[in-house]
């Protein structure tokens, strides 16, 4: 490995370090606000180190990584993602546990795990991100432990997690036994020169097992509002944007790499689940009384869309993607902010029933709510209508018409439950509940702006998206 | 060598059968461990001495020790052995063993008819793997070790029990009232 190889991973050894730090700090008895700072800090030296390698790229790491623009793109929101998911963290777990400490190394590896699949470009490195994002994902969902919810969760992650991770193992069994390599490089060579190849379809087929699994496609949803309900808000926001991020990177750099939009069969594949997922997820929302349950079946319907652009297999799709996905984990952020925000001590604030009325309470949370929700919607003038827009335009330059038709269909479906939160929001109020006081003054202002920023952002994005689209496309040129 | 071969294999065979059907959980363990060494003579019987290297230490060093130690701490007594022999009658093991023994008949009826054919195979020492894990694969070697990191971080909060603060006088106490 040569210098600039070992610079090019320098953010991912700062990623890595920053656990290490915040185990030495627990060792030394600091206390929650120190880590929290240090944490936050450490991940400022994880963007910054990525400033300082971007000229440098793109770097092979042979056999294991390719570091280029993508990763970088994808590790970037990745590592704003993460950062976000910690503000949003102090105040919570300071009031719930009285060991919030740990919380912050298994932050950390789980972002480690979800970073280092956005650079791999080989099966062994695939699989060992994965687990490392999943291993750390267990524990973080049953974190609140005293919680019955928080158990029950975590285990049937737990359980759903491994029989899926030994589907992947099969499936990279099964294409190395075909084509002899466990590279993405030389898979797509070997496969090119054999034509029409049983096992690697097979192969690939039960690898989308897991894949659908993670990023929670319709035949392996089961999971996810479940675990979304049982998670502490952060975590949910982590879990829905961070490890589907990573998740999503991976399979379109095999994708792009295989050239796996060239196969009819595929193609088939994943439409079909692309529109189950839509048309599943926006059914099963419809009625939901729970809003944590309501994300979750929510961002089932969300991948199902994002899919669409995973169809084309193109540069427009990659960027449409790329751009969704930013759009996505914003608005998701915001929605679990204004959550955890809201949780009282015992039990996060899940039911609708609790924002009855908010705007007359917390207007500013319920203007970033409001954003959000129209911005999932999809409604103009925020980044869900544009990226919905990119997502369409990909989709209508390949002939995609059955999937781009339902997405235009479920879309109209999905406005119905999303505007009936809206519509609680600014009902009158059921009683008035005094406001308690914030124990934690300049958390809780942090937490504010950052909610604010992001719905300013949002708006941004919907009003002028030529600089996203710009920088974005910069990113990916670069590999 | 043949003769090595057939001893450790029939070593395994019996040691199996016994894993399985004694009532006592620790018997069985014990059986098991001794199945496996004899996994581990029938490779080295074979001419692949790293693989019953690995044997022994990941099978019978590291994993049934665990087991025996989860078994102890369980403290599984007689009601356990009583447990298993009601769960071990004909009725629930006659079925699976039909089946195994059609396949044992069909392998025997191969073994029968085999014509002899070179097996290539390609002698992976020590060496090799330790060149390739610790050279080209180091990142990932060095990911495995975040990934048990993250499962004892997240095993030792989960597992954490809640510090009861017990003064030993306050202790003395209560059971002195107790006694009352």
């Amino acid at each position: 490995m040569n210098e600039l190889q070992f610079e090019a991973l320098l953010p991912f050894m700062v990623l890595a370090a920053a656990s290490m730090t915040v185990i030495l700090l627990i060792a030394f008895r600091m206390s929650h606000t120190v880590i929290q700072v240090a944490a936050f800090l450490m991940a400022c030296s994880v963007i910054l180190a990525m400033w300082y390698v971007k000229d440098t790229l793109p770097q092979t790491i042979p056999p294991l990584f390719v570091v280029d623009g993508f990763g970088a793109l994808f590790t970037g929101m990745i590592i704003f993602s993460m950062m976000a998911v910690g503000l949003f963290s102090y105040v919570y777990f300071e009031e719930r546990e009285e060991n919030p400490k740990e919380y912050y190394i298994l932050l950390f590896l789980a972002t480690l795990g979800a970073a280092v699949l956005t650079i791999s470009t080989h099966f062994i490195s695939l699989f060992i991100g994965l687990e490392v994002l999943s291993v750390s994902l267990y524990a973080l969902i049953a974190y609140l432990r005293n919680r019955n919810n928080a158990v029950e969760s975590g285990m049937k992650y737990l359980v759903l997690a491994a029989v899926s991770s030994a589907f992947l193992l099969f499936g990279m069994a099964l294409i190395y036994m075909e084509t002899g390599s466990m590279e993405f490089e030389r898979i797509a060579q070997s496969i090119k020169e054999s034509s029409s190849s049983v096992l690697f379809n097979m192969g690939f087929g039960i690898m989308i097992v897991a894949i659908g699994f993670k990023l929670a496609l319709v035949p392996f949803h089961l999971w996810a509002a479940d675990v979304y309900q049982g998670a502490p808000a952060p975590v949910t926001a982590f879990i829905a944007t961070v490890s589907k991020i990573g998740v999503f990177a991976v399979l379109l750099r095999f994708a792009l790499s295989v050239n796996l939009q060239q196969y009819p069969l595929m193609i088939t594949i994943f439409s079909v689940i692309a529109m189950a997922s839509m048309i599943v997820g926006n059914l099963l929302a419809l009625r939901q009384q729970n809003i944590k349950r309501l994300m979750g079946y929510s961002s089932i319907a969300h991948f199902g869309y994002l899919l669409v652009a995973f169809l084309p297999g193109n540069a427009a799709g990659v960027e449409a993607a790329s751009f969704y996905l930013l759009a996505y984990s914003i608005t998701l952020l915001a929605v679990f902010g204004v959550v955890s925000v809201l949780s009282t001590r015992m039990k996060d604030a899940e039911e609708l029933a609790v924002y009855k009325g908010l705007f007359h309470r917390q207007p500013i949370l319920t203007a970033v709510l409001t954003i959000s929700l129209l911005s999932l919607a999809g409604i103009p003038l925020t980044a869900g209508f544009i990226a919905k827009f990119f997502i369409l335009a990909s989709g209508v330059q390949q002939n995609l018409w059955l999937p781009v038709l339902v997405l235009v269909i479920t879309s109209v479906m999905g406005l119905y439950y999303y505007l009936r939160v809206v519509s609680t929001l600014f009902a009158a109020p059921s009683s008035a509940t005094i406001a308690a006081k914030s124990l934690h003054p300049f958390f809780s202002v942090s937490t504010y702006l950052a909610l604010i920023v992001m719905m300013l952002l949002l708006c941004w994005l919907g009003i002028f998206p030529g600089r996203a689209v710009e920088g974005i496309r910069e990113f990916l040129l670069i590999r | 060598m043949n003769l090595l071969f057939y001893i450790s294999s029939f070593v395994a065979v019996a040691a199996t059968i016994m894993a399985i059907s004694r009532f006592h959980p620790v018997h069985a363990l014990l059986y098991l461990v001794v199945s496996f060494l004899a996994a581990a003579m029938i490779f080295l019987s074979l001419g692949t001495p790293f693989i019953a290297v690995l044997e022994v230490i990941v099978y019978a060093g590291a994993i049934i020790v665990l087991f025996i130690f989860v078994v102890m701490m369980l403290n599984l007594g007689k009601d356990t052995a009583l447990q298993e022999k009601n769960w071990l009658r004909p009725k629930v093991w006659a079925g699976p063993s039909l089946l195994v023994l059609i396949l044992l008949v069909e392998m025997i009826v191969l073994l029968l008819n085999a014509q002899n054919a070179i097996m290539h195979v390609a002698v992976v020492d020590p060496r090799k793997v330790s060149l390739s894990l610790f050279g080209e694969y180091i990142i990932a070697l060095e990911l495995v070790g975040f990934l048990l990191m993250a499962g004892i971080v997240g095993a030792a909060h989960i597992g954490k029990q809640k510090k009861k603060i017990l003064h030993r006088f306050l202790k003395e106490e209560t059971m002195a009232r107790v006694e009352i």
